[in-house]
């Protein structure tokens, strides 16, 4: 949902567009013409300030020679720099760098050790033992043990505000404990199949130092983690931090899972892409990602750069309301009843052409949806075969309709037998985002060559979301991505996501409900063969498919780009790949980063910046002592 | 020049909120101020009613908003909707924002978890530098035009004055910013571009001066866009004043007493031109705080205005009521600092 990239509306400048021209007049003038000239002075002084502040700054980073990564923050930013409190993509990659998590998650989806060297789990599957590496020390000399990991895991499970970002993913813990400091024993309440998901950088549990965190437990609230450095472990560790400005870190050479390439890593916020691209292209930032395809086909050709695209972990797609109801039952909301017929969304869903969006939206940067997974999981992909297809066919869209009863007036809009009401659907769409109101367009387009009215309705995502769980909506355009285990995702499409019978709470995406699906979503959660549980994952997605209440339009491929003449060894992937789990980048990413050998940087500028700095002074200089001049001769006149 | 003065005495009067009795003398200087001051702690009760009233309508659900894409539980959540006080009902709600207010204290932000009075704090400075440097040039820069081009009315200098700052005060700010990014940051063609292209600073480079300097070079572009968008209002307002002032019979003494050009204009003329001006900067100055949202999101300035909009995203209420106050309070309070200078720069308020 959250659309990175998208330009704010222009807001009125401020009082002034209409002029008040009263007239005024005054008796006496000494005094403002002191005024007066004391501010010109001010003005004239400040704009010579500026001008030498040019001259003498030195030139876009000249000297980071190899020893400096220049990254975005990731994301729209970083909300919090205390790990049990963040939500953002931007602080969960700064956790990434900076604190450990138990094991690693590879681009092929497989665990493999960070702090723990091994795991095993017992016969019947509810405790998992795991050996933590020995020796590792926190960035201030003390040792790290299995007790941090124990307390920090003790403290989510027993303290509602610890639990805040990362509850749910300790629900299912009976107990965890650290008999020994290199022990860690977590015993579950159910068997648990994503247990090596849980703590894993960046989308799981960032484990922090107990005897840091330990006199913040009372205050953990308000406590905002800002002296620097900041004890952790990982690749980098935090010197410093200013909020919407820059993170910036040093790098552990003694990291467990190899050295940084570089010595020093800043990070800094850029809050539009057009503005990174600019950045990347001066040579203030040495990669970027979350391009759109306009900035990316723009990047394609430039001398120095490299853009490239990854596999998509996202979808995007329209949600149709086929009955909002709360767990127990009772409707809810003011969808159209038409929609509760799974032959109207059928017949929706062979309305879209598909591949054209792909072309004329994405630029073809883009993979025709189908299954509720994103392709950057192949290890669970699904793919509807042969006759169960929804492809695009408006004829059959029609006759599926026709032969359901649902007869065109004579506007050309069919009507709904029962209800009597016209088939006219809202469709929200998210004001800030301009792919969703491309498509929109098309779908409306569509849908009226079925007899189908669209009122497209453009909202704030905030809007949007508070329809959605009250029920007051048709059809949202949406989109999700997920991080390597995609649990949350198909379990936000469960019964139990459903609002209490209150209507409140719930975290449901599309009010879908289905007995058989929600049997297989607690089966793969105790399926501890990973093919098992592939095969349980991809019969949900066929059920998702047939229902329609999620339709899939395509799923985006990640672009991005970085210097060549600055940086080597960045993680291309690419678009059709076996997967490349796209958040690594804050660990994988920044380690295998290393400086580019070319010795050609783009120091032609300074020079320029500085010849044309002093162009400015001097000319600035001479017009302000010549107006002087001219005023205190004038005066002497008098 | 008393003619001048009971044509336009009393519109003078109306703009400068003068109270209505015109008898009194003026030298009860405390007694003026007072009632100011009442009349700004009314607007601004005023304005924190209508400011809670508002945010309280906004239709949203902040909790979905924050956990959305994270995994969150029914329990996380209902915890987190007692956590920001959204199980209380709104009459309580508004108890606490007025008792939290008046005491000092803004609240908690539900986004970043933090106190919102020092997320506001984090960015004051920035967003107080680049608005700050920007009005100052552009009062600058438009007076001095607008002097220029209403003495010489229909002149080259004229003409393109107020060509130029009308075309540039159409422009959208957001593109102007973009077109000038894309230009001095990346370079066009053969020329180089050699400003940054957002930031308020280049974390590398720590240390006193280099830092100051840094971030001088850091604050052209946004500066200089804000600039250019701004400047004409005060190049309209300060011509047509002077252009006002042209044929008044004290410019012709003024001449007749044997004055430069240059001194009829700077000494006569400016001075009694300058007041809708003075009215417009003090506008000004209040809305300084609220930064500029456009530019700051081109140029990724740290600002309040962009942790408004941010907040709006939500909604943060807490944060939005924060950034809301601090913006009316110094709307109030430089009206109330214009009120008070108006006392001292023209009689006319003085004698009421």
């Amino acid at each position: 949902m959250a659309q990175q990239n998208s330009y704010l509306p222009t807001v009125p400048r401020g009082p002034g567009r209409r002029h008040h021209l009263e007239k005024f007049t005054m008796t006496t003038t000494t005094p403002l013409r002191r005024t007066g000239r004391k501010a010109v002075a001010l003005a004239t002084s400040l704009l010579l300030g500026t001008a030498a502040a040019i001259a003498a700054a030195p030139g876009a980073s000249a000297d980071d020679g190899g020893g400096t990564l220049r990254m975005p923050i990731a994301g729209i930013g970083i909300d919090s720099m205390n790990p049990f409190l963040a939500y953002f993509a931007g602080s969960l990659d700064v956790f990434a760098g900076i604190y450990p998590a138990l094991n690693t998650v590879e681009q092929d989806g497989t665990a493999k050790p960070y702090l723990a060297d091994s795991w095993t789990t017992s016969e019947d599957k509810l405790t998992w033992t795991f050996k933590i590496h020995k020796g590792l020390k926190w960035s201030d000399g003390k040792p790290i043990t299995a007790e941090d990991a124990a307390w920090t895991f003790n403290l989510i499970m027993t303290n509602s505000t610890a639990a805040t970002a990362n509850g749910s993913l300790v629900a299912n813990f009976a107990s965890v404990t650290a008999p020994d400091d290199t022990t860690l024993v977590v015993r579950t309440k159910q068997p648990q199949a994503t247990m090596l998901a849980v703590s894993v950088p960046a989308s799981g549990i960032p484990i922090v130092p107990k005897h840091i965190w330990e006199s913040h437990v009372t205050d953990l609230k308000n406590y905002k983690n800002d002296s620097f450095p900041v004890v952790g472990y990982g690749p980098w560790t935090l010197t410093d931090y200013k909020p919407e400005q820059y993170a910036k870190y040093d790098a552990n050479k003694d990291f467990v899972l190899g050295a940084p390439k570089y010595d020093h890593m800043i990070q800094q916020a850029f809050k539009n892409t057009d503005a990174a691209v600019a950045a990347l292209r001066s040579g203030q930032l040495d990669y970027v990602s979350g391009l759109n395809p306009v900035q990316y086909k723009a990047l394609k050709g430039q001398a120095g750069i490299k853009a490239y695209e990854t596999v998509g972990n996202r979808w995007s797609g329209i949600e149709v309301n086929g009955g909002a109801r709360t767990r127990d039952g009772k409707q809810i909301g003011t969808g159209h009843p038409a929609l509760g017929d799974v032959k109207v969304r059928e017949a929706l869903a062979r309305a879209i052409d598909r591949a054209t969006i792909v072309k004329k939206v994405r630029d073809n940067l883009a993979k025709v949806g189908a299954s509720y997974l994103p392709p950057s999981l192949p290890q669970y992909a699904w793919e509807p075969s042969g006759s169960d297809k929804f492809d695009y066919d408006p004829a059959k869209a029609n006759s599926v309709l026709d032969e359901a009863g649902y007869k065109k007036g004579s506007d050309g809009i069919r009507v709904d037998p029962k209800s009597k009401r016209k088939l006219e659907f809202r469709l929200g769409i998210h004001s800030d985002d301009d792919a969703d109101a491309k498509v929109s367009t098309y779908l409306a387009g569509w849908f009226k060559e079925i007899g189908v009215k669209a009122d497209i309705q453009a909202m704030s995502s905030s809007k949007l979301n508070a329809d959605l769980a009250k029920g007051d909506w048709d059809i949202l355009m949406d989109s999700w991505s997920t991080g390597p285990d995609p649990t949350y995702l198909l379990g936000i499409q469960t019964c139990s996501a459903l609002p209490d019978s209150k209507g409140e709470g719930g975290s449901t995406d599309s009010f879908f409900c289905d007995k058989n699906y929600d049997d297989l979503f607690l089966r793969q959660q105790s399926a501890f063969d990973e093919k098992e549980r592939a095969g349980l994952l991809q019969q949900m997605q066929a059920i998702l498919y047939k229902a329609n209440e999620n339709i899939m339009i395509y799923n985006a491929n990640g672009l991005a780009a970085y210097r060549t003449d600055r940086v080597d060894g960045i993680l291309t992937g690419k678009a059709d790949s076996t997967g490349a789990y796209p958040p690594q980048p804050s660990l994988a990413q920044y380690l295998n980063a290393a400086p580019a050998n070319a010795s050609s940087s783009s120091g032609g500028n300074s020079g320029t910046v500085i010849g044309a700095s002093a162009a400015a002074v001097v000319v600035l200089a001479a017009g302000g002592v010549f107006l002087m001049r001219r005023r205190s001769s004038s005066d002497d006149r008098e | 020049m008393a003619d001048t003065i009971d044509v336009t005495g009393a519109v003078a009067a109306k703009a400068a909120g003068a109270p209505g009795a015109g008898r009194r003398r003026g030298s009860a200087f405390p007694r003026y101020l007072a009632t100011k001051l009442v009349a700004a702690a009314i607007s601004f009760l005023a304005t924190l009613v209508i400011g809670f009233v508002l945010f309280s309508l906004m239709p949203a659900d902040p909790v979905q908003s924050i956990t959305r894409g994270r995994p969150t539980s029914d329990a996380q959540m209902a915890q987190l909707r007692r956590q920001l006080g959204l199980d209380q009902s709104v009459p309580e709600r508004f108890f606490h924002f007025v008792t939290d207010t008046v005491t000092g204290h803004l609240g908690t932000s539900w986004e970043f978890q933090q106190p919102v009075s020092s997320l506001i704090g984090d960015r004051l400075w920035p967003t107080l530098l680049l608005m700050g440097t920007a009005t100052v040039i552009s009062v600058a820069l438009g007076l001095w035009l607008g002097v220029r081009s209403g003495w010489r009315q229909g002149s080259w200098l004229d003409r393109i004055a107020t060509g130029a700052s009308l075309t540039l005060w159409s422009v959208p700010t957001f593109w102007l910013g973009m077109i000038l990014l894309i230009t001095f940051s990346v370079g066009i063609g053969p020329l180089p571009g050699f400003l940054p292209a957002g930031g308020m600073s280049d974390p590398a480079i720590t240390g006193g001066l280099d830092h100051v300097l840094d971030v001088a070079e850091h604050l052209v572009l946004p500066c200089l866009t804000m600039v250019l968008v701004v400047f004409a209002q005060y190049v309209a307002v300060m011509r047509s004043s002077i252009i006002d002032e042209l044929g008044s019979p004290y410019l012709l003494t003024a001449r007749a007493k044997g004055l430069r050009d240059d001194d009829v204009r700077r000494r006569h003329a400016v001075p009694n031109a300058l007041l809708p001006s003075v009215t417009m900067i003090f506008m000004h100055l209040g809305t300084v705080l609220g930064g500029a949202i456009t530019v700051e999101t081109v140029y990724s300035w740290p600002g309040l205005g962009q942790l408004s909009y941010q907040a709006l995203k939500v909604p943060d209420l807490p944060l939005l009521q924060g950034t809301f106050i601090v913006f009316s309070a110094s709307v109030i309070l430089m009206n109330l600092v214009a009120d008070v200078i108006y006392r001292f720069l023209d009689p006319r308020v003085r004698a009421q």
